[in-house]
């Protein structure tokens, strides 16, 4: 073979690897661009129907785009006195928002502790509180109704709020946390005549805001989205949380399925729309504790 | 005796005076109410559940002096667990909730992973500005409440109006009745079950895919480099370097979506409430509706125990496995 052939046909082979290369980037794309599509398609589904007026929504075969757009159906439900929504939100506001409240200080006090101090006991007091994180909520549930109907907790907001104010996962992951500052620092600001408390709520607290945030915004999302207990622990229709005001929107419309679906997306999409500003925590707090 | 006592004392008296005094007062008055809150609502409430287990109890009769326990709601020992073995209605249910349960966790791994695993490969291969952009698409359904999601997902399977039922007319199929027909099976797996199951995966493989992106981060790039030197073509990388290299990820991941399956309750409650026919009656719902429909909370205080049973032994396996030959 001369140089020239061998030289040509070298040149040939780098054309065909450049031209699968590109082929493998256009099928990878493909495949990514139609999986995103598959992802977002029950979401387009559930707006467009909201959209639709109640007779097209049930004709057959259905349509996929709303023929004549209205808004009908949303304001069926801003104007029914049975689903005042503000209240709702309200509602799983306070809930989610105390929680993440007391986890926060309640989580940042003890992993201070526990990675900070020497004390009797603080191994077996540890081990417990991972050993609590093993037992499935669905075991305690039912002696935790039994707990609240005894101090008449049934049936308020506070029943959901009271018995979670402290998490083992969050004092672990802030005990991890806190163990990463330098006790130096702490030491200075005890040279300076910082008490214990001050250190904590000085220091601490401004030292370890990521992991505040990833661990307020995970609970807040536990939070929101918790349908289990609340079901169980709220009667009265006005207490509900959201999650359950909405089954209980489409259960009650069974047959109106642009009003359900105006419902979904009133509840589902303006919180999506915030997680959409912060997702960069969201993921990080997700990849770094595997937290579900 | 006394010299525990003595030996105590000694313990605060020192820890109560001299430079230590302030860290002792504090640990003591940032730790004591945090403890006596976890002792009443985590402690006591997981000591409770293993008392019921031994009633036949109900919070409609008022029973004994302690804890409602005694008088109308009896002592019966194991009689709930010998009854799990019997002919009775309960037992059924219960049994056909662990088998249910089990046909979905141990159907939603693999199925979860064959779409994470190359899905993660895929997006960290693409350049960074539209890597952000599919996994915050990917990730949407996630960050949904599962209520949204049942709520969704009945519509898509909606036998008139349904988006499913429309494109299978369209490609010429007969409709289904997706979540309700008890004769539909596939695979032996009844179709609602399947119905469910792609729900559920359409929302939670945003978690996996997360953390598997993340893992698919930490493998170095040195590696790959020296296989491409070698002369390896990309799937002989994925299989010989990358797959060993998430091993523990995949691990984690794999325990961290049994367990979560096994705690199923929002979709299938919402989507079929356990129809057709017990045939998407999960264990947690089983547990829902006997303690609180009919009940019988000494009854579902015991399948809640064989749910711990099964939450414990996974974490078990998961620690002895995690002990992983893998360093980078």
């Amino acid at each position: 073979m001369t140089t020239a052939r061998r030289a040509a046909s070298t040149r040939r082979a780098l054309d065909w690897a450049v031209v699968r290369r590109r082929l493998g980037r256009v099928a990878l794309y493909a495949v990514l661009v139609s999986g995103c599509l598959v992802t977002l398609l029950p979401f387009l589904w559930m707006i467009l129907a909201s959209f639709k007026s109640s007779s097209e929504i049930i004709r057959i075969p259905p349509t996929l785009w709303p023929e004549k757009p209205t808004l009908a159906s949303y304001q069926t439900i801003l104007n029914d006195p049975k689903l005042p929504l503000g209240r709702f939100y309200l509602n799983s506001l306070i809930v989610a928002g105390s929680q993440v409240l007391m986890i926060l200080f309640t989580s940042s006090l003890a992993g201070f502790v526990l990675a900070k101090y020497q004390f009797f006991g603080k191994g077996a007091l540890f081990g417990f509180i991972l050993a609590t994180m093993m037992i499935p909520g669905q075991v305690t549930m039912i002696p935790g109704y039994l707990m609240l109907a005894r101090l008449g907790l049934i049936d308020s907001l506070w029943g959901l709020i009271v018995p979670s104010a402290v998490s083992a996962f969050g004092i672990f992951l802030m005990k991890q946390f806190i163990e990463g500052l330098p006790s130096e620092l702490l030491d200075a600001a005890r040279i300076d005549g910082a008490s214990e408390w001050g250190i904590y709520w000085r220091i601490v607290l401004a030292q370890v805001g990521p992991a505040l945030a990833t661990l307020g915004i995970l609970t807040f999302m536990g939070s929101w989205n918790s349908y289990l207990w609340p079901l169980i622990v709220i009667t009265t229709h006005e207490r509900r949380t959201l999650p359950i005001v909405l089954t209980w929107y489409s259960s009650v419309h069974g047959g109106r399925t642009d009003l359900t679906m105006a419902a979904g997306v009133l509840v589902v999409i303006p919180i999506l729309i915030v997680y959409t500003f912060i997702q960069r925590w969201i993921v990080q707090g997700i990849s770094m504790t595997g937290f579900k | 005796m006394s010299a525990f006592v003595q030996g105590v004392q000694r313990r605060w008296r020192r820890a109560l005076s001299g430079p230590n005094r302030a860290k002792s007062l504090f640990v003591g008055s940032a730790l004591t109410p945090l403890m006596l809150y976890m002792l009443f609502w985590t402690l006591l409430p997981a000591i409770w559940a293993v008392v019921l287990v031994f009633f036949k109890y109900s919070a409609t009769r008022s029973g004994g002096s302690i804890l409602g326990l005694g008088g109308d709601n009896p002592y019966i020992g194991l009689g709930h667990f010998q009854n799990m073995l019997s002919d009775s209605l309960e037992a059924q249910k219960f049994r056909i909730s662990l088998k249910n349960t089990l046909i979905f966790a141990f159907l939603v791994l693999p199925l979860n992973l064959a779409i994470t695993i190359p899905l993660a490969v895929a997006i960290e291969a693409v350049q960074q500005r539209l890597k952000t952009a599919f996994r915050f698409v990917y990730f949407l359904p996630t960050l949904t409440a599962s209520v949204g999601v049942a709520i969704m997902w009945g519509y898509l399977y909606h036998p008139q109006q349904g988006l499913f039922n429309m494109v299978l007319k369209a490609l010429g199929g007969s409709p289904k009745i997706w979540l309700t027909d008890p004769r539909e099976a596939l695979l032996g797996v009844p179709l609602a079950m399947w119905a469910i199951i792609f729900a559920y995966l359409w929302q939670d493989m945003g978690y996996n895919l997360i953390i598997f992106i993340a893992a698919l981060q930490g493998v170095p790039q040195e590696f790959k480099e020296a296989a491409v030197v070698d002369g390896a073509n990309t799937w002989q990388i994925f299989w010989r370097i990358t797959l060993p290299l998430l091993q523990p990820t995949l691990l984690f991941v794999c325990v961290m979506t049994m367990l979560s399956s096994f705690q199923v309750f929002d979709i299938f409650q919402i989507m079929t409430g356990g129809g057709p026919k017990d045939y998407t009656r999960v264990l947690v719902l089983d547990i829902y509706l006997n303690a609180f429909r009919f009940q019988r909370m000494g009854w579902a205080g015991a399948v809640s125990m064989i749910l711990f049973l099964i939450v414990l032994v996974v974490t078990v396996v998961q620690m002895r496995l995690l002990r992983t030959r893998w360093e980078y």
